[in-house]
């Protein structure tokens, strides 16, 4: 355990020094606090419209800065050839892969406290809600680090094989499918017209791509007033479901990483 | 210790299975049931947008379309904003200002010249509220607007409206002042005990609640406001002779609709101009607060009804009307017992398009005491029992409908029935009058000839007095006559038509 938290906390290191996401995270903290002067545009929905603004920036910042550590990781390390040094320990791939995976994704997750704290804090200087009204406000950048730390898995699975131009497109097109997945399968299983075989078909691509919609909660949070049964029990499985595709992943980019030669 | 392949393959292969077995098992279903903020990919957004759409950002988009949709309402450019609701709707279908601003937008902003509605889009406002309520059903909110569609606008065929009121009932979150409003449905459905069950069940809670919380203000209001709506109605019961047609013993006793009086009902149609008619009626009553709806539709177009249209007949939301379809609906109000109102067509062509899939055209004239104010029906009766008319009176035109719930599942009704009720049906005063397509165009025979059409009974000499329509209303405080007025001239005027008792 402990070559894999010396690598952790390395990467998280150079994660927060690397200034292309340093100005990334500068963007995302920048468009969310310019988003209050947009609720004034709209007289009904001036709650509604900010907050699915500061969810919107949050996500699409967070994917990028995701996107962006991750890719990097691996090539670099052996561009670099500093993971002669690295393996030269007693340190295995595995330990090296989970390692370089669980830094992403602390600082990942690291910045998305802080673009959270300032959208959470902006909410609440504008709207003055209700500390319940706050706390559900500030649910959904939990599921977003959920999310991100799946993409990133995603991603370094890719990184163990590709180079990171591939990568990122790759990452990007897998993401963007598991963010549609649900609503494509909804619509070719309704539809009456599509075969049986097409709605199999549809049913096993939404179980084998990681659905990152599932982490998409925010819709109650944007238009209150919805009542949603064992709710707790829907994020119990999102939290398991990432864990073990994030695991999957790891262990598939672990097969792949043992048999590349560096 | 360094893993094997074959348990690393084991332990892929196990977790391949576990989130797969998880996403289908557990979790789509429900996160399409409770998450889902669209109902299908919106289309005409521009390429950025449908990017947008495509990674997630639906209710974003929503939003920024809904700030775009607001700057149109500033404008007052009403027909930028109908495709923007649409696309909002289908973007973020939990937006429920969207749909009751939407709804409210279609039925009642797109107006002619002369501020009339254009109510070929009714149905697609009552279809996005049907939408609106399957897309949010835990709240009261479209299902009451929905409701206040057919209660305000159509003010027709109540038994929709208690329809969509009593579902709205059924959400915890209705606001208590709303609450009141489906005893005035019942009311005009002409279920009178149902009206006044529901004002008690009403108080009941609400004397309940304030027993238990007594410094809350506003329930002593709410409490005081429905026992004067009791008081009320239970005066009206009586005094309307309602309770003695219910024991069976109301001809022993004069109650003020016994006797019911003949309004004297006439109608002309005078084809002044090319699409420009002037209606003309007589209505012996002499209270103000009587007003004639006077309807202009196809002849021939079968989603047109006697004095309507198919409301109900849109499930799925079309927001373009029956372009070649003509229906205009107006008001003739009723002063010193005549209506004398011109209409003008001409300046709205897309409104009121006569176009040539028909030949012939009706003039409607349609009085339904159901939608009476209050101190008419006092007279008239909640079912105009107290109103006749030698000539057109019907009772074929409105028969009396209820919904029947169906089985209740959780918070949902399904199945409801709609029934004829074992009623005496409602007694309208109705009948229409034809123009053909020339007629009304002022075309062929009819360039240098005034179209007239009219009752057989009509009456132009109560037309023709020149004395200003001058409502003489009068009160204990003064009987001084007015400066510059003569009564006698007046009075003679207005009991110019032979034959007729003024009230």
């Amino acid at each position: 355990m402990r070559p894999i938290m010396a690598i952790a906390t390395t990467t998280v290191g150079e994660a927060i020094r690397r200034r292309v996401l340093l100005i990334i995270l500068f963007i995302g903290v920048l468009l969310l606090s310019i988003i209050p002067s947009l609720s004034v545009l709209t007289a009904r929905s001036e709650q509604s419209t900010m907050i699915s603004t500061m969810y919107a920036v949050l996500r699409g910042t967070s994917a990028l800065i995701a996107i962006i550590l991750t890719i990097y990781m691996i090539p670099n390390e052996i561009e670099r050839r500093t993971i002669y040094t690295i393996l030269s320990k007693p340190v295995m791939r595995w330990q090296f892969l989970v390692g370089k995976f669980m830094g992403a994704v602390l600082a990942l997750g690291l910045m998305i406290v802080l673009m959270s704290s300032v959208m959470v804090l902006l909410f609440y200087i504008f709207q003055q809600p209700s500390p319940e009204r706050l706390l559900e406000v500030a649910r959904q950048p939990f599921f977003y680090f959920l999310e991100m730390m799946l993409l990133a898995a995603v991603c370094i699975f890719f990184s163990t094989f590709t180079t990171p131009l591939v990568n990122f497109f790759l990452s990007i097109g897998i993401w963007g499918v598991g963010t549609v997945l649900s609503p494509l399968y909804s619509s070719i299983a309704s539809n009456s017209g599509a075969s049986p075989i097409m709605q199999s078909v549809a049913k096993f691509v939404t179980g084998a791509m990681p659905a990152f919609s599932n982490y998409d909660v925010k819709n109650p949070i944007i238009n209150p007033g919805q009542v949603i049964e064992n709710e707790q029990k829907y994020f119990i499985y999102i939290v398991l479901y990432a864990i073990l595709y994030s695991a999957g992943l790891l262990v598939a980019g672990m097969v792949i990483f043992d048999k590349r030669e560096v | 210790m360094r893993p094997t392949k074959s348990k690393l393959l084991g332990i892929l292969a196990a977790t391949f299975v576990g989130q797969m077995a998880l996403q289908v098992g557990a979790i789509q279903d429900f996160w399409k049931k409770n998450y889902w903020s669209g109902q299908g990919f919106a289309e005409s957004l521009s390429p950025d947008q449908t990017l947008l759409q495509l990674f997630g950002f639906r209710e974003f988009l929503a939003g920024i379309l809904w700030v775009r949709a607001d700057s149109f309402f500033d404008e007052g450019n009403y027909d930028a904003v109908l495709p923007i609701i649409r696309l909002c709707t289908i973007l973020d279908p939990k937006q429920i200002d969207i749909y009751a601003t939407g709804m409210w937008h279609i039925a009642y902003n797109f107006t002619d010249e002369e501020q009339r509605s254009d109510r070929r889009y009714i149905p697609s406002a009552l279809a996005l509220g049907k939408e609106g309520s399957r897309q949010n059903p835990n709240t009261y909110e479209l299902f009451f607007e929905t409701g206040w569609i057919w209660y305000h606008k159509i003010d027709d065929d109540y038994h929709q409206s208690i329809k969509w009121f009593r579902q709205a009932q059924e959400r915890e979150d209705m606001l208590p002042a709303r609450r009141n409003l489906l005893a005035n449905a019942f009311q005009r459905n002409n279920q009178v005990r149902e009206g006044l069950e529901h004002y008690w069940k009403l108080y009941a809670e609400t004397a309940a609640d304030y027993e238990k919380q007594k410094d809350i203000y506003q329930l002593f209001q709410q409490k005081e406001t429905l026992e004067q709506n009791l008081d009320t109605m239970i005066v009206r019961m009586v005094q309307r002779g309602w309770l003695a047609q219910e024991r069976g013993d109301a001809s022993q006793t004069v109650y003020d609709t016994t006797e019911p009086f003949d309004v004297g009902f006439t109608a002309r149609v005078i084809v002044d101009e090319p699409k420009v008619i002037r209606v003309q009626g007589t209505w012996n009553v002499l209270p103000v607060g009587t007003r004639i709806r006077i309807i202009v539709r196809d002849a021939d177009n079968p989603n047109f009804t006697l004095a309507a249209m198919d409301w109900d007949g849109q499930n799925e939301v079309v927001l373009d009307p029956e372009r070649d379809a003509t229906y205009l609906q107006d008001q003739g109000f009723v002063k010193n017992r005549r209506f004398n109102k011109r209409i003008d067509m001409s300046k709205d062509p897309t409104m009121y398009p006569f176009s040539r899939k028909s030949e012939n055209f009706l003039v409607e004239f349609y009085y339904n005491p159901r939608s009476a104010s209050l101190h008419v029906q006092d007279k008239f009766g909640w079912n105009g029992e107290g109103m006749t008319d030698k000539a057109f009176l019907r009772t074929d035109v409105r028969k009396d409908y209820e919904w029947v719930p169906g089985e209740k599942n959780g918070k949902y009704t399904d199945g409801w029935k709609l029934q004829e009720r074992q009623t005496p049906p409602a007694r309208i005063v109705y009948t229409s009058l034809k123009l053909s397509r020339d007629q009304i165009l002022r075309k062929g025979d009819w360039i240098d000839k005034t179209p007239i059409v009219q009752t057989s009974n009509f009456d132009a000499s109560r037309f023709s007095v020149t004395t200003e329509d001058i409502i003489d209303v009068p009160t204990l405080r003064s009987s001084a006559p007015r400066p510059g007025a003569n009564p006698e001239k007046e009075q003679e005027a207005i009991q110019g038509a032979p034959g007729t008792t003024p009230r």
